[in-house]
């Protein structure tokens, strides 16, 4: 009799075992098809870049070449150098990160103040103000380019650098304005309050306290800011000429130029970005988030 | 007892950038529209009295008849001293609402076959004006590329939204499973917001060109003997097939990021909660999470809707604009007063301005939604 | 000598009036507790007083110094923020410094009196760490030693327990106590935690809806509450209410509850006569029932609902008539729901409270003495 019970009871804790590693396996199953879907969107965005990669640092034979290596051997700089001394060039990136730091500096002085007022004050309009900052971020302000082209030309500050910054300011000011008022929020009141408690003029709170604390924020979003100028062709190619910025010069000489020289260009300004991406990818959320509330 | 004074801080903060947003964004969209529906033309302001400075009694069309009903003979003087006559005519005339206008002009803006005789007059001349009109509107609308533009950039625009936004979910979910190495994912996944429509383009150029990874990868596989010419004005749909791939591999981040903000903002218990009673991955995703995130999609939605909207570079690096054109490139195209361009700045501004409307109805959506999601979020 | 005056203090917020016409004063050195239910205008009142926000009206003296409209530098207070605010971006020290520093004081000056708070506060140890690197715990010690470093006559105290575990909260509750008893400082705490002031404050001050309702020493307020809120909000249990009817009998008042009568004190039977017909609240408090197993003559009958042992008492919930109230009995009185048990109600701790107006009322002393 007892033996009998206690066989059935063995029995059921082996039965439990065998269920118990079945559902193990499965888990392992679950997370081994999860690891394989996150290396395979991996694989999808870096693939191409590497194949881009592989094109620009290949000799010009192997450019042309038919079938495609996926690995550049020979290596050889002689695509990058290429493209890097041809004319105008060099001309262009100097531009473009000139168009870039004026951008960052003009969006970042203005929007901060602003940022800063939308996070910590409740004001008469203060919603108004957010949703125009709203309505102005979804708007697509590429496209004022082509009044201001015509401006510009009139008021004699067509194609030049600063001109193009000024428009790519008004392009990324709302989203800096965001995302500074974001940055902001993230420190609380507290330690303004704290800071004035204990003895610091509402200056002094603002440089020992809040300063020190939004500063990783805010080079983030000046870091998001040069990317976008950095990036941005339509508005750069409506208006300039002779001054183009990289992205501007590489489109207008599309239909004329090898493709050597395309993907070469392409890497080109890949790079940076990706840099610039990696050093601000924690603050991504508070970023884009922001739009959303 | 000092009384709490109205404070002037946020206003003197925000100052700077409602300037400069009144300068370079309200200033050009004003701009535009009057580039989109003026142009110049000429008009015949007909006066009170027989002064050039004299008041302004009404307006008359070019190339009319009027009637003479009175005349003055007075003396100009010449550069040299001398003088010489000069004729003001009273005349009547209609307008161009159909009112009745009489007064007096100068004898040169009108054609008399004698001065002190006729009895009509023909207007021929009068002052530079801006006249509002829907030429370039029609010009554009009639201009055989509007149709093909505004198809296809809608057709990318169905073809993308829903790639994109299946693609970003999977990224979101995935992301939310907390793997090892999950930042080094998450950066990965992150790289194309850095990445330019033109960048990408080139990126895409490299695998589908003739001579590209594409069909290298086909011809290895025993698929093609040969490569195949996917960039051809004989294979639009090729075209349009690297194009939404290469914008699903560029702008699905933006989207992804969006959608990973809005499931952190939902509560683990809901999902493990959804979990513990026995809800599928794909029940869990239809009846939890999906629900959950319609606000952050939404809000995805409109802002990637009016993004594609502007869609240009890539197009122009895949396919070199002709064959497959969309209304940002229009825009471009009639503004360039390169060789492939037709110089004409109104006519961009109303493409321009077409955009700017059906971006401004989705905007319209985009603000309803942020308010309603406000409104939800302090209640 | 830093005495805390506020005169007739308004602060409105839109419609809503934070802080309705609140005047009180905080003796030197005196510990008071400002209690009441969150929005009730505690807060907003200890934020006028530091200068983080201003009054609408009235005025706020510190000592003899008129701090109305000065800035929070200038008053020459310190705080304790409910979240602690210690900046993440500086190290303990500097963050115990932080005031010393504003005030340019002498390095040795700072160094000294860095050390001395961080000892007071167990932390020396810790003043080379960056606060992310604290536990709560630990960085609530950090927001009391900066406070207490630049030894100000006055400290504000808003909710500093508040976010602490239970367990935690109870020992800090003490140390606070000795602690601000070492420093001599005019302290004014905020709390919800009617435990909390009942325990710490030499006066509570407790508020409502923007207005004071009381300000006597914890005793008082715990024994002879302003009016039925304050009754109902401070102690655990709160005060039972009962309903009753004055009924006049030979010339004096007494109350009956559910058939039951009770007759009032001598002083308070003038009061009541007051009421004769209509009807009153009786507030008593738990501990102050006799519950008796037995029949008495001058006892209810009542049924035990619900028997909560909670070791150093046992805690019934009874029914009288259509109220239900508690009481709490000697752990060894033993009984069951349903059971029936008899209630003695002493008369000298019961409270009388007006129905209309909520408030308890007192006996008039000088008809006592004029008779």
């Amino acid at each position: 009799m007892t033996t009998a019970a206690q066989k059935r009871t063995t029995t059921r804790s082996v039965a439990l075992d065998a269920a118990q590693r079945r559902a193990l396996r499965n888990l392992r199953l679950q997370r081994a098809g999860v690891y394989a879907l996150a290396i395979l969107i991996a694989v999808w965005i870096l693939l191409p870049i590497w194949l881009i990669a592989t094109m620009a640092f290949s000799t010009q034979a192997d450019v042309y070449a038919y079938p495609k290596q996926i690995i550049p051997v020979p290596f050889t700089t002689a695509t990058m150098d290429f493209f890097l001394n041809y004319a105008g060039i060099l001309d262009a990136t100097l531009n473009s990160v000139l168009v870039a730091l004026i951008t960052l500096v003009l969006s970042t002085a203005i929007a901060v103040p602003a940022g800063y007022a939308i996070s910590r004050y409740i004001f008469p309009g203060r919603n108004s103000y957010r949703l125009i900052i709203l309505a102005v971020r979804a708007f697509p302000i590429v496209i004022l380019a082509v009044p201001l082209a015509v401006a510009f030309l009139q008021w004699g500050m067509f194609d030049k650098v600063y001109s193009v910054a000024l428009m790519h300011t008004a392009l990324t000011l709302p989203t800096t304005i965001l995302v500074v008022s974001s940055v902001f929020a993230s420190v609380p009141v507290e330690f303004e309050e704290a800071a004035r408690v204990f003895g610091a003029s509402p200056a002094r709170a603002f440089v020992r306290v809040v300063f020190p604390l939004v500063l990783p924020g805010i080079a983030a979003s000046a870091i998001f800011t040069f990317v976008m100028s950095w990036n941005e062709v339509f508005a750069a190619t409506l208006l300039t000429v002779r001054n183009r910025t990289l992205p501007a010069l590489i489109l207008y000489t599309l239909n004329k130029s090898s493709l050597q020289f395309q993907y070469a260009g392409g890497f080109f300004m890949l790079v940076p970005s990706m840099i610039f991406i990696f050093f601000i990818r924690r603050y991504l959320f508070n970023m884009w988030g922001q739009i959303t509330k | 007892m000092a009384k709490r004074r109205f404070n002037l801080a946020p206003y003197l903060l925000i100052l700077p950038s409602f300037i400069y947003l009144v300068l370079f964004f309200a200033w050009p969209m004003g701009r535009s529209l009057q580039l989109a529906f003026q142009k110049d033309a000429e008009i015949l302001p007909v006066r009170a009295e027989i002064a050039d400075d004299a008041a302004v009694v009404g307006y008359l069309p070019m190339q009319i008849e009027v009637a003479i009903t009175d005349r003055e003979r007075s003396e100009e003087t010449l550069p040299n001293g001398r003088t010489r006559p000069v004729y003001w005519f009273k005349i009547a005339g209609e307008s161009e609402d159909g009112e009745q206008v009489e007064g007096w002009v100068n004898q040169k803006y009108l054609q008399v076959q004698s001065r002190t005789e006729s009895t009509s007059a023909r207007v021929v001349s009068g002052e530079g004006t801006k006249e509002w009109t829907l030429d370039w509107i029609k010009r554009m609308v009639n201009d055989h590329n509007f149709m093909d533009a505004l198809t296809t950039t809608l057709l990318l625009l169905i073809l993308i939204l829903p790639l994109q936004f299946a693609l970003a979910i999977t990224m979101a979910l995935v992301l939310q499973a907390r793997l090892k190495g999950s930042t080094i994912f998450l950066y990965i996944y992150a790289i194309p917001l850095g990445v330019s429509d033109l960048a990408a383009g080139l990126v895409w150029v490299n695998i589908f060109t003739q001579h590209g990874f594409l069909n290298t990868f086909l011809q290895k596989l025993g698929l093609i003997d040969s490569p195949y010419i996917f960039l051809s004005a004989d294979n639009k749909h090729w075209m349009i097939i690297a194009i939404v791939l290469a914008e699903v591999w560029r702008a699905t981040s933006i989207v992804m990021v969006i959608v990973v903000s809005g499931l952190q903002s939902i509560p683990d218990e809901y999902l493990e909660a959804g979990q513990l009673f026995g809800a599928s991955l794909w029940q869990r995703l239809r009846h939890i999470i999906l629900p959950l995130l319609r606000p952050s999609l939404q809000v995805a939605l409109i802002l990637r809707t009016i993004l594609a909207f502007q869609v240009f570079a890539v197009v122009v690096a895949l396919t070199g604009g002709r064959v497959i054109t969309v209304l940002a490139y229009e825009t471009y195209r009639w503004y360039d007063p390169g060789d492939t361009g037709f110089n004409n700045p109104n006519v961009a501004a109303a493409y321009a301005g077409f955009i700017m409307l059906i971006s401004l109805a989705f905007s319209v959506i985009y603000l309803r939604t942020v308010r309603t999601q406000e409104e939800a979020a302090s209640s | 000598m830093a005495e805390i005056r506020v005169e007739n203090a308004i602060k409105r917020f839109g419609k809503v009036t934070a802080v309705d016409d609140v005047s009180l004063t905080v003796n030197d050195q005196e510990f008071v507790v400002l209690l009441g239910p969150s929005g009730c205008g505690k807060t907003t009142l200890l934020r006028a007083i530091a200068g983080l926000g201003m009054v609408d009206s009235g005025r706020i003296m510190i000592g003899t110094r008129d701090v109305t409209y000065l800035p929070p530098k200038d008053r020459g207070i310190s705080m304790v923020f409910q979240s602690y605010a210690i900046f993440p971006h500086m190290k303990v020290y500097d963050n115990v410094a932080f005031g010393l520093q504003m005030k340019r004081a002498p390095k040795a000056e700072i160094e000294e009196r860095v050390q001395q708070a961080s000892k007071l506060l167990h932390i020396e140890e810790y003043l080379d760490r960056y606060p992310g690197q604290l536990s709560g715990g630990q960085r609530q010690r950090v927001a009391v030693a900066r406070a207490i470093a630049v030894r100000s006559e006055v400290l504000l105290m808003d909710e500093p327990l508040s976010n602490l575990d239970a367990l935690l909260r109870l020992e800090m509750r003490a140390e606070l106590k000795r602690l601000l008893a070492e420093i001599s400082a005019t302290t004014i705490y905020v709390t919800h935690d009617q435990i909390e002031a009942l325990s710490m404050g030499d006066r509570i001050a407790v508020m409502r809806n923007g207005k004071l309702l009381q300000f006597d020493s914890p005793m008082k307020v715990y024994d002879v509450p302003a009016d039925r809120f304050v009754g109902g909000f401070i102690g655990s249990p709160p005060m039972n209410f009962l309903e009753g009817q004055v009924q006049r009998q030979n010339g004096s008042a007494r109350v009956v509850v559910n058939d039951h009568v009770l007759t009032p004190t001598p002083e308070m039977a003038p009061v009541l006569a007051g009421y004769d017909g209509k009807p009153i609240v009786v507030g008593i408090r738990a501990e102050n029932m006799e519950a008796l197993a037995e029949p008495a003559p001058d006892a209810l009958r009542v049924k035990v609902l619900v028997v909560e042992p909670l070791g150093s008492q046992n805690l019934l919930t009874i029914q009288i008539g259509h109220n239900v109230i508690k009481v709490s009995t000697h752990p060894d009185f033993h009984v069951a729901p349903n059971q029936d048990i008899w209630i003695r109600f002493p008369i000298d701790k019961i409270r009388w409270i007006d129905r209309e107006t909520g408030k308890t009322l007192i006996p008039d002393l000088e008809k006592l003495v004029t008779p």
